[in-house]
C-alpha cells in the first residue's frame, strides 16, 4: 500500500503536534495518518521524538500545538485511561509491567476498562459480578494464549519479575491486547530480544493485524522487523516527519539515510 | 576473634543500657518460675545469650557454607558471652567506685540497688568475676543451640519460650483459671511466677505439641509431594471447617474465658484492629501513605456522640450541641460511614497529585489540623472543645448495654468481622486488583485503563469509612470523648500495627494490633516501657523480618524480586529455545 492510494478518512490523524519540554522540542509540527488495517512503522534515530509521539497520542502528554484525532473526533486533553477505553492500547519502551502481580493478573487489569463491577457488587460478590470476573478471566486468557504456550499453563500464577526479558515484553503486548483495543501502539518491542525472538515477534505483529484485527503503530529499530511487517514507512527527525512511503521507497530517501541508516541501506 | 568481641560488646552495651533505664532493677521480684529466676535475671542472660548465638550460627565465607563445629560453637559462645559480662561487670566496679550517687545525677535509674543486683550481694569485683562466668555460661548455651539437630532444638526452645511465657503472664492466666473455677495452686505461686513442677508440665506439654505438630509437618508435606488428589482435599477442608468452627467457638467464649480486664484489653485491641483495616486498604492496597489517619478515628467517635444524643461539658452545665440528633445507634451507624466515606473523598481531592513522603507530609498536617480542630473555640458548641463531648450511646440493644466489657467485645467483634469481610472481598475483586496494579506503577495503571483519581479516592473513601467504624466502637466503649484521645501519635501507631503486621496483609492487621495494642494493655507492669518495646518492636521486624509479622503473598515477593531475579538471571532460562541460527534470519 503506498502513502498516496486512495483511501477512507483515516482512523488516526495527527496535525501539526508540537510538544517541547522547556527548549527542547520533541515533536515539532507532526503530521501522520494511519488508516484502519494498516501496520505502520516510525523510525528514526534516537530523539527524534518517536515515544514522545506515542505518548502525546495516549494521553500521557498533552500537545503544546496541533491535534489528535482518532475516529474523527479529537482525543487531545483526554486522560490516558480514557484513551485506551477508546480502544487505543499500548507498551512501553522500556517494559513496565506490575512485577509483583501474577502473569494472568497483569493481563486482567487489561480487562479493567471493559468491565464495571463496583464497589457494592464487589463486596456482596453478586452473580453478574461473578460471571464478569469469570470473563475477565478468560479474556485474559485469551489474550495470552496468542503467544502460544509462553505465558499459559503453571506460568499464569507466577509473578511478572520471573519472566525472562523476551517474555515480559509479551507480557506488555499480552496486557495491551486484553483491553480489546482496535489499535495498538508497540514502542520498540524487539529491543533486547535476540535474533530468532525478533524474527517471531516479526510474525505475531503481521498476526496482531491479520488474526485479531488491529491496527498497528510499531516504534522499531530493527530494519528486518520494519521492512518485514510494514505497509508504510514513517521517517521522523527532530520531531518532524521526513519521509513517508513504503520501506524500499523510505530506505532510498536521502534525508533518512543522512539521517538515520548512515551511509548504508540494504 | 573480633567477631566474638565485637558481639559480646554489643551484648554488654545491650545489658547496660537494659540497667541504665531501670528495667533490670525495675522486675528483680517479678518471679518467672519459683524465687529464683527472676526477669531481672532473664535480662541478665538474655544478651549474652543471644550474642553466643549469633556468633555460633554457621556462616558464608567465599561464597561457601562454613558449619561451626561443637568447640568451636561452645568456645565462641562463652568467648563472647564473656566479653558481655567482663564489660558490664567492669562497668559496675567502675560505678561502684566512681559513687553511684554521682551516676545517679545524670541516670536516675543507677540505684544501689542495682549494684546489688549486679554483683549478686557479693563484693563488687567478685560479683564481676561471678558475673562474666554467668554469661559464659549463657552464651556458651546460646552457642551450644546450634549444636542440637532441628528436631531436638525445637521442642527446647518451644519449652522454654512457653515456661517464660507463661511465668510471665502471671497476672493474666491465674485470673483466667479462676474465672474457670480451676485450681490453680499447683501451677502458680499466690502472687508469683510459676511453681517447679508447673514448669515441668508446662515444659512437657509444650515439648509435645512441638513434637506432634513437627510430624503433621512432614505429613502434610508427604502428602503434598503425591500430588494433591481429590479424596485428600476433601479431607482437609473438612479439616479447614473443624478448625474454623473451634476458632468461632473460641472467640465467641473469649470474654466469658478470660474475663472483664482481658475482655477490656482486647476491646481496646479490636478499635485499633479496625483502624488498621481501615489503613491497611489506603497503605496497604493503595500504595498512599496516609499518615493523618487519627482524622477518620476522630471523625467516626465525634460524629457517633453527635448523632446519638451525646452532650457537650461546658461552662453553662451540661448542654447539647449545636447539632444534634438522637438517633439509635444502629441508625447512626450507617450515616457516620457514609460521612466518613465523604470526608475521605474531600481529603484524598486535594492530595491526588502527591506520592510518596509528600503525600505522607500533607497527611501528616491534616491529622495535625483535625486534632487542633476539635479542641478549637472555633468547634466548641459542635464537639465540645478541650472539656469534651459525654454521654455517648453505650449502643444498647434491649437492656443490653455494650459498655460493659465483655458485651463490648461481642460488639466490636461484629464489627471487625464485617470489616475483614469487606477489606478480603475488595481486594479479590477487580477494584483491588485496580489498587494493586496503582501501587505498583501508578502511570502504567493509567495508561492500562485504570482511573487513578477514582481509585485513589475510593481508597481514601473506604479508607476513611472503616476507620470512622473504629471510632464509633471506641466513643461507645468510652462514653465520653476529649480532644486527647485524637493525638497524631494514634495515625503512627495505627501505621506500626499495618507495617507490623505486614502491608496489605489481614491477619497481619489482626497480629500487629495484638501486639502494640494488645501486649501493653495486658502488660501494666511495662506501662513505663511501653514506648521503648514499642521501638524495639519496631526496629526489630523491619530488620529481621521486612515484610511483616504475617506477610502479604505479593509483598514478601517484593522484597525477594532481586534475588529471584538474580538467580533466574544466573540459572539462565530453561524454557527459551536455543539461542537462534543467524540463517533464520536471511
Amino acid at each position: 500500500m503506498s502513502a498516496n492510494a486512495a483511501a477512507p478518512t483515516p482512523v488516526l490523524e495527527i496535525r501539526g503536534v508540537q510538544k517541547h519540554f522547556g527548549g527542547l522540542y520533541a515533536l515539532s509540527g507532526l503530521d501522520m495518518e494511519v488508516h484502519e488495517g494498516e501496520i505502520v512503522s516510525v523510525i528514526g534515530p534516537n530523539g527524534a521524538g518517536k515515544s514522545t509521539l506515542f505518548n502525546v497520542i495516549t494521553g500521557i502528554y498533552e500537545p503544546d500545538d496541533g491535534d489528535v484525532l482518532y475516529g474523527g473526533a479529537s482525543i487531545v486533553g483526554l486522560r490516558p485511561h480514557q484513551v485506551v477505553k477508546l480502544g487505543i492500547a499500548r507498551t512501553f519502551q522500556n517494559v513496565r509491567l506490575f512485577a509483583n502481580m501474577t502473569i494472568l493478573e497483569n493481563a486482567m487489569v487489561g480487562q479493567h476498562c471493559r468491565s464495571h463491577g463496583g464497589l457494592f457488587g464487589s463486596i456482596l460478590r453478586t452473580p453478574g459480578v461473578r460471571a464478569e470476573e469469570q470473563r475477565i478471566r478468560e479474556r485474559a486468557e485469551t489474550a495470552l494464549a496468542f503467544f502460544g504456550r509462553r505465558l499459559v499453563g503453571y506460568r499464569l500464577d507466577q509473578p511478572a519479575f520471573s519472566l525472562s526479558y523476551a517474555n515480559r515484553r509479551r507480557l506488555e503486548m499480552a496486557r495491551a491486547m486484553a483491553t480489546d483495543p482496535t489499535m495498538i501502539l508497540l514502542d520498540e518491542p524487539t529491543a533486547g530480544m535476540n535474533p530468532r525472538e525478533t524474527l517471531e515477534l516479526r510474525d505475531h505483529i503481521v498476526r496482531m493485524r491479520d488474526e485479531v484485527g488491529l491496527t498497528v503503530i510499531v516504534i522499531e529499530h530493527d530494519m528486518r522487523v520494519v521492512k518485514g511487517v510494514s505497509d508504510r514507512v514513517i521517517a521522523c527527525d527532530y520531531g518532524q516527519k521526513i519521509a513517508e512511503g513504503t520501506y524500499d521507497e523510505v530506505a532510498h530517501d536521502e534525508r533518512v539515510i543522512e539521517a538515520y541508516l548512515g551511509t548504508k541501506a540494504d | 576473634m573480633g567477631r566474638l568481641v565485637r558481639a559480646g560488646l554489643a551484648a554488654g552495651a545491650v545489658t547496660i543500657f537494659l540497667a541504665l533505664v531501670g528495667l533490670i532493677e525495675r522486675f528483680k521480684d517479678l518471679e518467672l518460675v519459683g524465687s529464683q529466676i527472676t526477669l531481672s535475671l532473664l535480662f541478665l542472660v538474655l544478651p549474652p545469650f543471644v550474642a553466643g548465638y549469633v556468633v555460633g550460627r554457621p556462616r558464608v565465607e567465599r561464597g561457601e557454607r562454613r558449619e561451626v563445629t561443637r568447640n568451636e560453637a561452645l568456645t565462641w559462645g562463652a568467648i563472647a558471652g564473656a566479653v558481655s559480662g567482663a564489660l558490664v561487670g567492669a562497668a559496675t566496679v567502675f560505678a561502684d567506685a566512681f559513687g553511684i550517687d554521682r551516676i545517679r545525677a545524670v541516670f536516675i535509674q543507677a540505684t544501689s540497688g542495682l549494684i546489688e543486683i549486679l554483683t549478686f550481694g557479693l563484693t563488687p569485683v567478685v560479683g564481676a568475676l561471678v558475673l562474666v562466668a554467668l554469661s559464659a555460661v549463657a552464651g556458651a548455651l546460646g552457642g551450644g543451640l546450634h549444636l542440637l539437630p532441628a528436631r531436638i532444638r525445637r521442642p527446647v526452645v518451644s519449652a522454654v519460650t512457653a515456661v517464660l511465657l507463661l511465668g510471665f503472664l502471671q497476672r493474666i492466666v491465674p485470673v483466667a483459671l479462676a474465672e474457670l473455677n480451676l485450681a490453680d495452686e499447683w501451677l502458680y505461686f499466690h502472687a508469683g511466677g510459676l511453681t517447679w513442677f508447673g514448669a515441668a508440665v508446662v515444659a512437657a506439654a509444650a515439648v509435645g505439641i512441638s513434637i506432634l505438630r513437627d510430624r503433621q509437618g512432614s505429613q502434610i508435606r508427604a502428602r503434598l509431594s503425591f500430588g494433591g488428589n481429590g479424596s485428600g482435599r476433601e479431607g482437609m477442608d473438612l479439616g479447614r471447617l473443624i478448625a474454623l468452627a473451634v476458632i468461632v467457638a473460641l472467640l465467641l467464649a473469649i470474654p466469658q474465658l478470660l474475663g472483664t480486664v482481658i475482655s477490656d484489653v482486647l476491646g481496646s485491641v479490636m478499635v485499633f484492629i479496625l483502624l488498621g483495616l481501615g489503613l491497611n486498604i489506603v497503605v496497604g492496597y493503595a500504595g498512599l501513605l496516609d499518615l493523618g489517619y487519627v482524622a477518620f478515628f476522630a471523625f467516626g467517635a465525634y460524629t457517633t456522640g453527635i448523632l446519638t444524643g451525646g452532650n457537650l461539658n461546658s461552662f453553662q452545665g451540661i448542654t447539647k450541641p449545636v447539632v444534634s440528633a438522637d438517633l439509635n445507634f444502629y441508625l447512626a451507624i450507617p450515616v457516620v460511614v457514609v460521612l466518613a466515606a465523604l470526608v475521605g473523598v474531600l481529603i484524598g481531592a486535594p492530595v491526588l497529585r502527591l506520592r510518596g513522603d509528600y503525600l505522607a507530609l500533607v497527611t501528616l498536617g491534616l491529622g495535625e489540623m483535625v486534632t487542633v480542630l476539635v479542641a478549637s473555640p472555633w468547634l466548641t458548641p459542635l464537639v465540645g472543645g478541650p472539656s469534651g463531648m459525654r454521654d455517648v450511646s453505650d449502643a444498647a440493644i434491649g437492656n443490653i448495654s455494650f459498655r460493659d466489657p465483655k458485651s463490648f467485645y461481642y460488639l466490636a467483634l461484629a464489627f471487625v468481622l464485617l470489616a475483614l469481610f469487606v477489606s478480603r472481598r475488595l481486594y479479590g475483586s477487580r477494584i483491588g486488583r485496580a489498587w494493586t496494579a496503582m501501587r505498583e506503577d501508578e502511570q502504567t495503571a493509567d495508561a492500562m485503563g485504570i482511573s487513578t483519581t477514582s481509585y485513589k479516592l475510593l481508597a481514601f473513601a473506604m479508607g476513611g469509612a472503616i476507620g470512622s467504624l473504629g471510632g464509633a466502637l471506641f466513643a461507645v466503649k468510652i462514653g465520653s470523648l476529649t480532644p486527647a484521645s485524637f493525638e497524631v501519635l494514634v495515625s503512627i501507631q495505627v501505621l506500626g500495627i499495618v507495617i507490623l503486621g505486614g502491608l496489605g496483609s489481614l491477619p497481619g492487621v489482626v497480629v500487629g494490633a495484638l501486639v502494640l495494642v494488645g501486649l501493653p494493655g495486658v502488660l501494666r507492669e511495662f506501662e513505663e516501657y511501653r514506648l521503648l518495646a514499642y521501638g524495639a518492636a519496631l526496629v526489630a521486624v523491619m530488620v529481621l523480618r521486612p515484610q511483616g509479622l504475617v506477610p502479604n503473598v505479593r509483598r514478601s515477593r517484593e522484597l525477594q524480586e532481586e534475588e529471584v531475579a538474580q538467580d533466574a538471571w544466573a540459572a539462565g532460562s530453561p524454557d527459551e529455545e536455543a539461542p537462534a541460527v543467524e540463517t533464520a534470519a536471511t
